[in-house]
């Protein structure tokens, strides 16, 4: 299926916060309750719709172990977007959050959406992290926030999306360059002018089309 | 429309043939297609165990700025497949092993024909190495056909630490107890020159005076013509004295030295599957006939293997053994390697996923760290890292052993159960003064084992052993007189044929990584790389 844009995403955080359930959320619309461990990277996609542009997310899962974390590292590398999951049921994984965040700025570029998720948000019960502290945090580092729940849904699709919505802006404003793969962004075929015959390279690339017959 | 032409005249002529590959069919479908041909046997894929099943999967795994390091979320997915050792034939003095390396072998070679036929029937016939581990009866058996490579990577227990003067600086305990074991040889042009000089010398017009089969100290030039060189040929161990001629300076038919040496100044690898159709770049020789995918086959009893419990040093005694292509050995020597398995492996002493960040690990140390100005290198020093693609596989081999003695020690059990059984049942008939009836439930035990399973017990040489063995070699020695149903050859083939398919799909520079922790006695673990076919055309091997 073409799209017009293609965002590759990097979720990361400590291990057992919930990652790979909010990936398979947001991919199939089912949560395990047992999910094993994450070993190195497992990847996902999906196709999202934004300003009515066929916009393909390309979500990479990562291992948010320790023992991992250099392996990860290597993995920022031409991201747009990241999603930083802490668990609001284990404080510890709220306070790892400055050491994922240097790590995220350190290895990727500089324009990458950063959106803080605190997750298990259906567990209120056990709460340890209250959602000012989570709003807080992302204020001061200049991140979006979100509390999510892989296990009702509640807030997955508008994690992911507001995250695509936020890079699609930056794309409208210029600050992304979009021909450089190295920032996680990918044009579609249906921007592509050097392609009129493919199908779906109407609409978007519609203006670009007329001037090449 | 010659072509046509041409395929109704041969059909005409020898109706039985299969019709011409049609040149003018592949015309149209070069102009259509561009350039497909044929259609793929597989499509570009992953192995089926690494789960990569949607089109988006597979294309962010092939990442190629990130080089993603893939490994099995399920290792049980892995190809497994388990059978049971062939019996020896007395007649003729074959061994147990002999047999069990023999199948090896002609898999090896009923793989490398399954490709030819394929290459005419499906497109990007390419080629590859092959390394292939077989745990069976006790033992364990590599066979290996190209430049991939097999490690056992073994540790001595640590000695008891007796109190030392604390001033002297204790050398790293894991630099001085890991070794390395190999347990393949490389093939490459330079490590079969002596095998492939001697096939050009056997048969010159393989060689089509474009080549020469012989061997120089120094390499001539065209300005010694006349003088003396000295140089040698076929399986010459020496060197002999000749007058250079015009012929000594065509390309030798191996030359360049190490990594770069080349067969007919194209091909970097020796042995291996396929490339059934590869030429040699600027002359268009036919390689194949020089290479050949026959495998040497080594071998480790672990019966032999002498371990003590207390120690908890199976890994060490038993070893781990690497499987993995040129990728990692370009760059890592077999010390580090074997120092980085033990290191991983200590570091990690529960991980449920331990031999699969082991096989991580030397992956992504041989990957390296992509720099600002987006070259590779490696971690622990500036040199560059391999920019080819990087295939490893852990396999914890004393797991295997374990399973083996549990499945002898399980099997030998309900032998005996058996036996005791059918000797109450005689007994009680033969009480009963029925003797007929006797023998013929004996019969019939026999033929329940024969739909039982893939087994068929010499029931009488069971019968003869009158009291349990009481050491569990010996019993397994003695018990595992059978046959299998489906044939160390068989289940090769197969085993071969699932892995070429993926094969072509790890082509491109990524690194892949698989590690089975062993959950099955006899398993077979087939691994190849596919890597040759375009970027052998192109020269780069």
């Amino acid at each position: 299926m073409s799209y017009a844009y293609l965002f590759k995403y990097i979720i990361i955080g400590d291990t057992g916060v919930g990652k790979s359930c909010l990936l398979l959320q947001f991919t199939d619309k089912r949560f395990q309750p047992v999910h094993d461990l994450t070993i190195g990277v497992e990847f996902g996609a999906r196709m999202i719709t934004i300003d009515g542009k066929q916009i393909k997310l390309q979500i990479w899962d990562t291992a948010g172990q320790e023992a991992f974390r250099s392996i990860t590292r290597s993995y920022y590398r031409g991201a747009a977007g990241a999603l930083l999951v802490y668990d609001i049921t284990r404080r510890e994984t709220f306070n790892h959050l400055t050491t994922w965040l240097e790590d995220a700025r350190q290895h990727s570029n500089s324009n990458m959406v950063i959106m803080l998720i605190g997750n298990k948000s259906d567990l209120d019960s056990r709460r340890e992290v209250k959602k000012e502290e989570g709003e807080a945090f992302a204020r001061e580092h200049g991140l979006v926030f979100m509390e999510t729940s892989a296990r009702t849904a509640a807030n997955v699709e508008e994690a992911f999306i507001n995250t695509a919505k936020e890079i699609y802006e930056k794309i409208q404003e210029g600050v992304f360059d979009i021909n450089n793969e190295a920032n996680g962004i990918k044009i579609g075929q249906q921007h592509s002018p050097t392609n009129p015959s493919l199908p779906g390279s109407g609409g978007a690339a519609g203006a670009a089309n007329s001037g090449c017959c | 429309m010659f072509s046509n032409f041409k395929e109704r005249f041969m059909t005409a002529l020898a109706p039985d043939l299969p019709p011409l590959p049609s040149n003018d069919r592949s015309d149209h479908h070069h102009r259509r297609f561009g350039g497909q041909q044929m259609p793929d046997k597989f499509p570009y894929a992953r192995p089926p165990f690494l789960q990569l099943l949607t089109a988006d999967e597979l294309r962010a795994s092939a990442d190629h700025n990130v080089r993603p390091i893939i490994v099995p979320r399920d290792i049980n997915l892995l190809p497994w497949g388990t059978c049971l050792p062939p019996s020896a034939s007395t007649r003729r003095r074959v061994s147990k092993d002999e047999l069990i390396i023999g199948a090896l072998e002609s898999a090896f070679f009923s793989m490398d024909s399954l490709i030819a036929q394929d290459s005419n029937r499906y497109r990007d016939a390419g080629g590859c190495t092959a390394c292939v581990s077989l745990f069976i009866d006790g033992k364990m058996y590599v066979a290996n056909a190209g430049d991939s490579r097999a490690v056992l990577c073994q540790r001595r227990a640590n000695q008891p630490t007796e109190p030392k003067d604390s001033s002297v600086i204790e050398p790293d305990p894991l630099e001085a107890s890991c070794y390395p074991v190999p347990f393949s040889a490389d093939h490459t042009p330079e490590t079969e020159r002596e095998r492939l000089l001697n096939v050009a010398r056997l048969k010159p017009h393989l060689m089509a005076n474009h080549y020469v089969a012989m061997e120089y100290a120094k390499r001539p030039h065209i300005k010694d013509m006349g003088q003396r060189i000295l140089c040698r040929q076929g399986t010459m161990k020496g060197w002999t004295y000749k007058t250079l001629t015009r012929d000594d300076l065509r390309m030798p038919v191996v030359n360049g030295e190490g990594k770069r040496s080349r067969l007919l100044g194209t091909l970097g690898v020796s042995r291996g599957f396929g490339d059934h159709e590869l030429l040699a770049i600027n002359t268009g020789i036919q390689i194949k006939p020089f290479l050949t995918p026959h495998p040497d086959v080594r071998q480790r009893d672990l019966t032999q293997v002498v371990s003590i419990p207390d120690e908890h040093n199976q890994d060490g005694d038993y070893g781990v053994l690497v499987m993995a292509t040129d990728g990692l050995w370009d760059v890592s020597e077999n010390e580090a390697v074997s120092r980085t398995v033990f290191q991983t492996l200590s570091k990690y002493p529960t991980e449920k996923h331990r031999y699969t960040m082991v096989a991580q690990e030397l992956v992504a140390r041989a990957r390296g760290k992509i720099n600002d100005s987006g070259h590779w290198r490696l971690a622990d020093s500036k040199a560059a890292a391999t920019v080819d693609d990087i295939s490893v596989i852990v396999i914890p081999v004393y797991q295997y052993y374990k399973e083996h003695i549990e499945w002898t020690q399980n099997y030998t059990r309900d032998l005996e159960k058996r036996r005791r059984r059918a000797q109450a049942n005689m007994a009680q008939e033969a009480q009963e003064g029925n003797l007929l009836n006797g023998v013929i439930a004996e019969e019939a035990h026999v033929e329940e084992e024969e739909e039982d399973g893939e087994v068929v017990v010499l029931e009488a040489k069971a019968q003869i052993q009158s009291e349990p063995l009481q050491l569990p070699h010996a019993e397994a020695e003695e018990v595992l007189v059978v046959e299998i149903s489906t044939s160390p050859e068989q289940s090769e083939s197969r085993e071969s044929a699932a892995s070429t398919g993926t094969a072509t799909a790890t082509a491109d520079e990524e690194a892949s990584v698989t590690a089975p922790a062993s959950q099955r006695d006899s398993a077979t673990v087939a691994q190849q790389q596919q890597q040759r076919s375009r970027k052998g055309n192109k020269g780069k091997h």
